[in-house]
């Protein structure tokens, strides 16, 4: 164990000059080598550019240093007779029988319920930045997936990567699960009787005194009781806030049209797309998010008849969305308004801020860019960052309305949320009152200040001044352990309540299954100050679409029926009420001038917050599948970091790793040294959300919490900060190099010259990612005039370097009968935005490892997304690319396995039995794709109730010393196949989803029968652009990959 | 330098070298019987159970129908238990003091589970569905044996891999009309009791129970309107009518309906009809059958 430590952190403790030196050697290394590459230069880490001796050593074993190793602190003695003694038990255990297994049949059983067969509900997950619409699969009421909902006009069946981890958060055993008074158990109604004692008090002050705190309020029926509580109580006072808000885009709006809007963008008909720091494509965090992606990727489908879209980004943190982007340029939070306001002004909608000086390939961009926009008025879009300042979203509202995109590009509504606010400045009033003593009673509902107000406002002292403070959440967090009623939330699956989509459309939140821990939602609290205190939500919900749904109305048989009866069944089983889109306002912006556009000092170090890709704000911290996601880009999991441009790094004088001190006015925080590929220099991005003091067993404790030094005034974004080493060292869990191989240098060592001359040893770095991208295409892309010239550019090396089918050892099998699956990914589709990694994980009951496990490369996801960086350090394009099991026709690990554990199916899957698996991994050896996982250990949680609850009963849950991998989800397959061939019919095209497919927002992921010639995935392989990974080992993979097409700008070539 | 072994010890180490063999073969031998016996696959043996429910009363006695209580053989992978309240459909009016009965009223009463023990438990990495064999032909004794004559539940077979596999290999050996799943005694048809088979419909999408009609009786004599009787789903489903192959006689009564101009074939061996039947009813073939993902996933 000790010895781990030293190796993990090893030399990274040394602070001394000479590891000063090292990242800047780093850098002319990689940078040397760079230059001495031709054609497409693909790398994944610098330290596989640089070919260091610490990328050599974590090579040189399958697995990173260690893993084979055993991790718990015993000698070798104790380990030998643990050993001895279970192999003995092992022996014994092959020889138990099974043990009796009772039946609980239900008393009476649920008339509709066929257990076995899983039932689909409509419901919605609801988020600041627009509800998702879903269908929630239900195994005997237990919500066991979560789905998009495949009607809904907004998201047609897509997903996000935080909707499919809340499942996990609703079987959380560290929920909250009682009442609690001062730290005592006490029961809901102690509650109710104090609440309501207070309310008799306080009607005759109208509520004077009585505040709430709530996050961003999303339901129109909590607005509505609120509504309706504060004529009955007009002195209380109800704040939002949350850390992560949309308080540029309302403080933009506000200015520019005189009231809140919300900005819809409509990138089906936008030919060439702006980002102004809008991270659109990577996650939910973007409102509309699944709409904008879904929209762009079908601009991007090259299919006949569309036209391919242009994306530019301007970015101040790298991004998915950036990398997506033909042009990225990346800017200093500090010069984004500037930045924009010039783009504006170059376009006649305002004028440029004077005194800023753009480098000389900043105004090529800018150039370039308004020329395009321009030519392409009307068609194009211009679109601000949620986390941009105000300056942008301005800049943005005023060039789309110059360029005439108002109404065609760019719509605006009412906003989707019912309240809408400036949340910072509402917070600072609260803070006054509460300062000033004005506050009896603080509920709050569903946020966590205490953590995540801004510092300066010291939440927590001033919390102290308000005489009872009340909270309801989902878990005793750093706010709950302090107030003095913690009362116990529902999760949004247990509740009733009301959303709406970011396109305006209202869904019923409806409730999977009773409270696990029999909760209460916003919706009662609220109620209590109403004339009917017991109301229920699912009755609140009713009274507010009563007149939407309402009347009479006549159903089949031609019974009329007054009240909402069949609409409100109807609208429960749609998932959404019709007709309740938005329409689109017609608003002309009055003022679009920006009051001051600061010039920013060069010199300043910047620090920059984001909402963290995996946890959001701070919220999902409990949840394993999200704390282990690898984040997009940087591939780095349980921890944020201070990432950096890798120049500032070797500026600071630092190594990865090291942990630094950032101060901001007085306060300071800590964060572990991370590159991050295309950061602009003098410029730190911390993620929110970590350092968590309460959140459970998973959220409390990893990474760095950046709060701390994020103040009211500044919450986007500070200048000035001061860096200082602090000698400490803080080893992150990053999955980048686990699956790289290394088969050049074996191939040098035991004289396979051929291929060690093809592997020109001075020259290539010797991984699989990266020389073998380059040399054996394992990314192909090409620019659109490229492709246009030669549509099959992805094959012409495969034609080549690919043997003759009959070119094996194996048996020609004959695979022209029957069903023969195959999986299909669009590459210029897939935006990297882990919603198909997290789906598998629900769909597939795949183990979460935690931090340590993932360093020594024992994660388990079962597909991955690899990142290809190519070109330069600091400006490099990136590529996403989604691993999983190949499913190969001639596949190595069938080969290679002792036991016949993972064998061929006559339809085309690779099949893995998991109980004759005896851990050899000799397949995973033997895989040149590096697909399959190990349970090194008992990693799955055999114990926690309520985690059996929550799994998909239809696939094996692994134990220790099993191999598993992709499977194409077999248990939709044969699910599917039964129900067909009960019918007596063929599987129809579509009917079988995968569900990476499934939550893919871009639908990058087609899945079917290769066999039926009309197949969507035949036609899509069918496509001169469809290629194999490593084709030339001749493993002939059923998944394969569309190369990816981008349409530059040509005038911005050169710099691309 | 002196022998240290005596020349008897040549013998000796013969004899051990055969006994070690023997050893050998024995254990193996020991351990093949041991790991199919009773013991470890519990065929034949009978659970302790909360309530001693007697199928053979039930089934054979009263003629309740299997799917009055295993409501979801068909539809779904699980058969399903009853509830409480299935069994309270009668025993809220008869035995309603039986002390027997007890566990059932006490659950009626307090809304608390039976616990029973589960007879046939396959191992939880096996995914075995109810409703596709029933749906293919499969009848409940086939796997369960003669349930109808058991007072306590026993399980009937193995229920081990190669018993599975068995039967995946040569589905045609029990392959038996689908009017005919239920029925306990089936024996499939020899020279004393035919079968006669008659496939009535071929389009894509027909359930299977309307594929074929078979009868034990002989269409060609007076046994046409019994054979009408043997239909799976009634003369009147609708499908016959769209056939439109009915006599015209007596129109508008049973008799009416029977489709006696089909042409039917005459079956007296289990292998033949078999055969027959997988072939009508889209038998998926060894290959598949036997393929690792259709029981592990």
């Amino acid at each position: 164990m000790e010895n781990e430590h030293e190796t993990v952190t090893g030399d990274r403790k040394d602070t001394s000059p000479k590891a000063v030196s090292k990242t800047a050697q780093l850098i002319e290394t990689a940078q040397a080598r760079l230059a001495g590459m031709t054609g497409k230069r693909y790398w994944q880490t610098v330290d596989e550019l640089a070919d260091t001796p610490d990328f050599q050593d974590a090579l040189r074993r399958e697995f990173p240093q260690h893993a084979s190793e055993w991790v718990d602190s015993v000698s070798r003695r104790g380990f030998m007779k643990l050993m001895g003694a279970s192999i003995a038990l092992a022996g014994l255990t092959g020889c138990t029988k099974q043990p009796d297994e009772p039946i609980y049949p239900y008393v009476k059983q649920p008339e509709d319920l066929v257990l076995g067969k899983p039932v689909y509900f409509a419901t919605a997950h609801p988020f600041p930045m627009g509800a998702v619409p879903l269908l929630v699969k239900s195994e005997a009421y237990r919500p066991i997936k979560i789905e998009g909902n495949p009607e809904h006009p907004m998201n047609r069946g897509t997903t996000d990567a935080y909707t499919q981890g809340t499942l996990l958060g609703m079987y959380d055993p560290d929920r909250s699960q009682r009442v609690l008074y001062r730290g005592d158990t006490r029961d809901y109604v102690n509650f109710v009787a104090d609440f309501t004692a207070m309310l008799r008090d306080k009607s005759s002050g109208g509520g004077q005194g009585l505040y709430f705190l709530s996050s961003t309020v999303v339901s129109p029926t909590l607005a509505a009781q609120w509504k309706a509580a504060s004529a009955k109580y007009p002195n209380a006072k109800w704040i939002q806030y949350e850390p992560v808000n949309r308080d540029s885009a309302r403080r933009a709006s506000k200015q520019a049209f005189g009231d809140y809007v919300d900005a819809q963008y409509r990138l089906d008909q936008a030919d060439v797309i702006l980002s102004l720091d809008a991270d659109f494509l990577s996650g939910l965090w973007y409102p509309g998010f699944l709409k904008l992606a879904a929209d762009y990727a079908t601009r991007r489908s090259m299919n006949p008849g569309v036209e391919m879209n242009r994306l530019y980004s301007v970015e101040s943190t790298p991004s998915t969305t950036g990398f997506k982007a033909e042009h990225r340029l990346r800017m200093r939070a500090s010069q984004m308004e500037g930045f924009a306001a010039a783009i504006a002004a170059a376009l006649g909608a305002g004028s440029a801020p004077s005194g800023a000086a753009w480098t000389e390939e900043q105004t090529a961009y800018l150039n370039a860019v308004a020329k395009d926009l321009k030519t392409n008025a009307g068609k194009c879009v211009v679109i601000p960052g949620e986390q941009a300042g105000t300056g942008v979203h301005l800049a943005a509202i005023a060039i789309n309305q110059a360029l005439g995109n108002v109404g065609k590009t760019v719509v605006y509504t009412e906003t989707v949320n019912p309240m809408p606010t400036v949340q910072i400045d509402e917070m600072k009033q609260l803070i006054g009152d509460l300062n000033a003593g004005k506050v009896d009673w603080l509920v709050i509902l569903d946020t966590n200040p205490v953590y995540d107000a801004p510092a300066d406002l010291s939440f927590e002292k001033a919390m102290g001044h308000a005489k009872t403070v009340a909270h309801l959440g989902l878990y005793v967090d750093e706010t709950g352990s302090i107030a003095d009623w913690h009362i116990n939330g529902t999760h949004y699956l247990e509740t009733w309540s009301d959303v709406r989509a970011y396109d305006g459309t209202v869904s019923v939140v409806q409730p999977m299954i009773n409270p696990l821990y029999g909760g209460k939602s916003a919706h009662n609290i609220v109620q209590m100050m109403l004339a009917d205190p017991d109301m229920s939500p699912n009755a609140a919900v009713q009274q507010t679409w009563n007149s939407v749904l309402g009347g009479k109305s006549v159903d089949q048989n031609g019974d009329i029926h007054n009240g909402l009866d069949p609409q409100w069944r109807k609208a429960l089983h749609d998932g959404w009420i019709a007709n309740t889109a938005f329409a689109p306002r017609t608003m002309s912006a009055k003022s679009t001038a920006l009051a001051s556009v600061a010039v920013p000092d060069p010199s300043a170090m910047e620090v920059i917050f984001r909402p963290d890709p995996t946890i959001y704000d701070g919220r999902y911290a409990n949840l394993g599948w999200m704390q282990e996601l690898p984040k997009p880009l940087t591939n780095l999991s349980w921890d944020n970091a201070a990432l950096m441009s890798i120049q500032t790094l070797a500026k600071l004088n630092l190594v990865e790793s090291d942990v630094i001190e950032i101060g901001y006015q007085g306060r300071k925080i800590k964060a572990s040294a991370m590159v991050m590929y295309g950061h602009p220099d003098q410029s730190i991005t911390i993620h929110l959300g970590y350092g968590r003091r309460n959140s459970g067993r998973v959220g409390t404790g990893p990474g760095f919490d950046a709060y701390p030094i994020r103040l009211a005034d500044s919450p986007l974004f500070i200048s000035g900060v001061t860096v200082k080493k602090t000698g400490e060292s803080y080893a992150c869990a990053s999955t980048k190099s686990h699956y790289i191989d290394h088969r050049d240098l074996f191939a040098r060592k035991y004289g396979f010259e051929e291929e060690a001359e093809e592997a020109k040893p001075d020259t290539a770095p010797h991984s699989l990612e990266g020389r073998e991208a380059e040399q054996r295409g394992i990314i192909r892309v090409a620019t659109l005039a490229e492709y246009k010239q030669n549509p099959g550019f992805a094959t012409d090396l495969e034609d080549e370097t690919a043997p003759p089918r009959s070119t094996t050892l194996f048996p020609e099998w004959d695979y022209s009968k029957g069903y023969q699956w195959a999986l299909s990914i669009d590459l210029n589709s897939c935006v990297g935005c882990n919603a198909c990694v997290v789906a598998c994980y629900a769909e597939n009951n795949i183990a979460v490892v935690g931090k340590h496990q993932v360093q020594v490369g024992r994660d388990m996801q079962w597909i991955r997304i690899d990142t290809y960086f190519e070109g330069d350090l600091d400006k490099p394009k990136a590529y996403f690319q989604p691993m999983t099991c190949q499913q190969c026709e001639n596949a190595p690990c069938e080969q290679v396995c002792p036991v016949g554990a993972t064998v061929h199916t006559p339809e085309g899957l690779n099949a893995m039995i998991y109980n004759r698996c005896v851990g050899t991994r000799y397949c995973s050896n033997n895989c040149p794709y590096k697909v399959r996982r190990f349970n090194w250990l008992l990693f799955s949680d055999y114990t926690t109730e309520s985690y059996k609850l929550m799994r998909n009963p239809d696939v094996t849950v692994r134990s220790r010393g099993v191999m598993e991998k992709c499977t194409y989800c077999v248990q939709r397959i044969s699910a599917v196949k039964i129900r067909a061939d009960k019918e007596n019919r063929a599987v129809q095209d579509g009917e079988i989803v995968t569900a990476c497919q499934q939550a893919c927002p871009t639908q990058a992921i087609t899945f079917g029968n290769i066999n039926d010639k009309n197949s969507r995935v035949s036609k899509i392989k069918a496509q001169e652009r469809n290629y194999t990974v490593l084709a030339d080992l001749n493993t002939r993979p059923r998944t394969s990959y569309i190369a990816g097409v981008v349409n530059p700008n040509p005038e911005l070539m050169e710099n691309a | 330098m002196a022998q240290i072994f005596d020349r008897s010890s040549n013998s000796l180490t013969r004899f051990s070298l055969v006994l070690y063999g023997v050893i050998l073969i024995g254990l193996g031998v020991t351990l093949n019987y041991l790991q199919r016996s009773p013991w470890v696959t519990r065929q034949g043996q009978r659970a302790p159970q909360p309530v001693p429910f007697s199928h053979k009363h039930h089934v054979q006695g009263l003629g309740l129908q299997c799917q009055y209580c295993h409501t979801s053989v068909e539809k779904s992978s699980y058969a399903g238990i009853p509830p409480t309240k299935t069994c309270m459909n009668c025993h809220a009016q008869i035995w309603t003091n039986a002390e027997l009965l007890a566990p059932v009223r006490n659950s009626w009463a307090t809304n608390q589970s039976i616990v029973w023990t589960k007879v046939h438990d396959l191992p939880d990495y096996v995914y075995f569905n109810h409703s596709i064999h029933v749906n293919k032909g499969i009848g409940c004794s086939s796997c369960h044996g003669r349930i109808d004559n058991m007072p306590l539940t026993y399980q009937a077979s193995t229920l081990q891999m190669e018993w599975c596999l068995n039967c995946h290999r040569n589905p045609a050996e029990n392959l038996r009309p689908t009017s005919q799943i239920y029925q306990m005694a089936w024996k499939g048809p020899s020279t004393l009791h035919p079968v006669w088979c008659a496939n009535s419909a071929t389009t894509p999408g027909t359930p299977t129970a309307q594929l074929v009609n078979c009868t034990t009786h002989d269409p060609d004599n007076e046994g046409a309107e019994l054979a009408a009787l043997d239909m799976p789903n009634g003369p009147q489903s609708p499908r016959f009518n769209d056939m439109k192959i009915w006599s015209s006689s007596g129109e508008g009564s049973i008799h009416a309906q029977v489709p006696i101009n089909q042409h039917y074939v005459k079956f007296t061996d289990q292998r033949d009809l078999g055969k027959y039947l997988l072939v009508q009813y889209h038998i998926r073939p060894p290959r598949q059958l036997t393929s690792c993902d259709t029981c592990h996933r």
